[in-house]
């Protein structure tokens, strides 16, 4: 190696204590990792499309297959008000921004366990497993925007500038779907219900938030507990600044910010005390 | 003075353990059950206690002893996959672990994203990997076969890309476990340079291995563990033949400290013990002499048609040999009590090496394990009749009357062929 005369780190290994020091010291353990992080990401959407056929378009098929579901039941069977929005165009609207969130989360949730014949041999930043899900599921939700594009121009919705928005939202809806995914996955190492219980769970998450009805439709008095999750606030939001050109709604998606950083600093702090231990658990 | 690189602190590690459920007590509800089994104090084990010593810059550090000593929880301590529970470990500069080869490997991906990926995963940088690209490969010996799916390559191949990934590390601080035993021999000739060189190049090196003879010819110094705590330290050799010293025959009053498998306790196995002709005990066995095993039982009750075997395995844990007194004619009924069962060999065809040995008891029909001691004692073979190979087999010579050139009627093949030339 040319750089022989590099300088040498002594690193200390104790036992785990809480500390900002330590904090600040496992994130410059992963910005020394970041190359790892950018190649296991790269990795994940390569492998999953590799041997499929269709390739790069289940990316695309899942949330379009699901519209058309939905369009049908809700739209032609069942009458949901969509705001004065096309149905089709209304719920991709909300089902892009969800199943991002929802693709992170599963794979996520299992990505510590289903590495655990790494995890008990090499040590590298754990959080970097989780965190790789994350990233192929923003992957998979710019690939499933381009059929949202074609969408609104198929529905003639114009956009305006406030669908600059969608960029913090999107930001928003990452930090959420990363603090998710370090609270659930740690979780799941000790506690393997949660994998189990992930399809249900999802299924009820989803019908909690403003993905096939509006949030019009949601009772005044029941708003303020609605909007606590940051889910409601970002869909809306991402629905309001797409396709009926007004700014979000800075209430909600306030409070889905400060939420989500909360909770990014709370289950980054449990994730590296589960990360301690985790090979004598997993 | 010295750089000291690597430096454990005082190191405990201790490892909590759910106790066995209690069948009695259990209840018959499943969920209620593992609730208790939630609520239930889990015992502590300590892998480490008070674990203290250092290396220095360029050194190589051998750490042997008994399966459960302690040896990979230091391993697993120094490659942090692991936190201690007290005391404090300092590495200077950077380390990476020789453990495991083909750690992350994808098999629908080709071997060039591979080494990216193992390589990312064992801590390089990408721009380090490129740089190193050529000589990885040059190294695996798979030059045309890199752009292709590591799912259709031979297991050969795959350990040999990765070791060669892990090798390439270029690390201050080198770990090495059981890994000189990947590939074939000529690879693991070209391994055990690469780790050579890496010592003539100033690297520190910490090496957990069961092969002593391996630890010896590449460590300076060596520790024994024993139940989580250094009993001896110091020069290999020495060392080394205080762990033969402590570990060479086996008696039950020191019980082995895994005891995997089995074990009805139906018969115990007390002893097994190694003599030479004499029928004294002996430190260490000649390749070619005679030896003895003598392995002491204790029956609680009647066994009909038990077999009594002994396994001799090498250091890389692989089964060497077997002792059995399986056979057609004659069948072992044991009666309540004790008693031995002596094996003799009047010339050992096993090689020169340290051997592991377990000792088991089966019962034929119906088949059913009754005792496994796995690794309970240990066997030194020295050179004595020096024959090349993978054992020596018993043989003997004489010289047949040759056939006298230009004789008129030449007996046999070989006289012909002699003959002609």
């Amino acid at each position: 190696m040319p750089d022989a005369s590099r300088e040498r780190r002594v690193t200390l290994i104790r036992p785990p204590a809480l500390s900002l020091g330590g904090v600040l010291r496992d994130f410059a353990k992963l910005s020394h990792y970041r190359d790892l992080l950018y190649t296991l990401s790269v990795h994940r959407v390569k492998v999953r499309y590799k041997q499929s056929v269709l390739g790069v378009a289940w990316a695309v098929l899942q949330p379009l297959s699901l519209m058309l579901i939905y369009t049908l039941i809700f739209s032609y069977i069942a009458r949901m008000p969509s705001d004065g929005i096309p149905y089709a165009v209304f719920a991709y609207s909300a089902l892009l921004p969800w199943t991002y969130f929802s693709t992170a989360l599963v794979n996520s949730t299992n990505g510590l366990v289903s590495h655990a014949d790494l995890v008990t041999k090499v040590y590298f930043p754990r959080e970097i497993l989780p965190v790789t899900y994350v990233i192929a599921a923003l992957f998979d939700f710019l690939v499933a925007s381009i059929v949202f594009a074609g969408l609104l121009i198929y529905y003639n919705v114009q956009l305006t500038w406030v669908a600059l928005y969608s960029f913090p939202i999107i930001l928003v809806l990452t930090f959420f779907a990363t603090a998710m995914s370090l609270l659930f996955s740690a979780t799941q190492v000790r506690f393997r219900d949660i994998g189990v219980a992930m399809p249900l769970l999802m299924q009820l998450w989803m019908f909690a938030s403003p993905v096939v009805y509006p949030l019009s439709a949601v009772p005044k008095w029941l708003r303020p507990f609605y909007m606590l999750n940051p889910m409601a606030g970002i869909i809306e939001s991402f629905r309001r600044v797409m396709l009926q050109r007004e700014p979000p709604d800075f209430t909600s998606l306030g409070v889905a910010l400060i939420l989500s950083l909360v909770l990014l600093a709370v289950s980054y702090i449990y994730f590296k005390r589960v990360e301690a231990t985790i090979a004598d658990v997993i | 003075m010295a750089i000291i690189d690597l430096k454990f602190d005082h190191v405990s590690k201790r490892y909590k353990v759910r106790a066995e459920r209690d069948e009695s007590a259990a209840s018959g509800n499943p969920i209620l059950r593992k609730l208790q089994s939630l609520a239930r104090r889990s015992q502590d084990f300590w892998a480490l206690r008070d674990v203290t010593f250092e290396v220095e810059r360029s050194e190589a550090l051998g750490i042997i002893g008994h399966n459960g000593a302690g040896k990979s929880t230091i391993l697993k301590l120094l490659s942090n996959i692991t936190t201690p529970t007290s005391g404090e470990i300092a590495i200077n500069g950077r380390l990476s672990a020789l453990i495991e080869v083909g750690s992350g490997f994808h098999p629908e991906l080709t071997g060039r994203e591979n080494v990216y990926l193992s390589g990312s995963i064992l801590g390089m940088r990408r721009r380090e990997i490129t740089e190193k690209l050529d000589q990885i490969v040059e190294f695996a010996g798979i030059k045309q076969f890199i752009d292709v799916p590591v799912k259709r390559y031979s297991s050969g191949m795959y350990v040999r890309l990765g070791f060669s990934i892990a090798a390439h590390l270029d690390p201050d601080v080198l770990l090495l476990d059981e890994v000189l035993a990947v590939g074939d021999a000529a690879f693991q000739a070209k391994c055990l340079q690469r780790i050579t060189d890496l010592k003539h190049g100033g690297k520190t090196i910490v090496f957990v291995s069961h092969d002593l003879g391996a630890v010896e010819r590449l460590c300076d110094r060596v520790l024994l563990m024993q139940r989580g705590e250094v009993v001896a330290s110091g020069p290999a050799r020495e060392v080394i033949a205080e762990y033969q010293r402590l570990a060479g025959s086996f008696t039950a009053s020191q019980p082995p400290p895994v005891q995997a498998g089995i074990n009805t306790r139906r018969v115990e196995i007390r002893s097994v013990t190694f003599r030479d002709s004499l029928g004294q005990d002996a430190p260490a066995f000649k390749t070619g002499g005679p030896l003895s095993v003598a392995v002491e039982y204790f029956a609680h009750e009647r066994v009909e048609d038990a077999v009594f075997e002994v396994f001799f395995y090498a250091g890389d844990d692989e089964l060497h040999c077997q002792l059995t007194t399986e056979s057609a004619e004659r069948r072992i009924d044991v009666e309540p009590g004790g008693g031995v069962v002596e094996f003799s060999c009047p010339e050992l065809g096993l090689q020169p090496g340290i051997y592991h040995v377990d000792a088991t008891v089966v019962q034929r029909e119906p088949l059913e394990g009754i005792e496994w001691q796995y690794h309970c004692a240990m066997m030194r073979v020295d050179p004595g009749r020096i024959v090349r190979g993978n054992f020596y087999m018993p043989h003997e010579w004489a010289i047949k009357k040759e056939p006298v050139a230009g004789d008129a009627a030449p007996e046999g093949a070989l006289g012909q062929i002699v003959s002609k030339i």
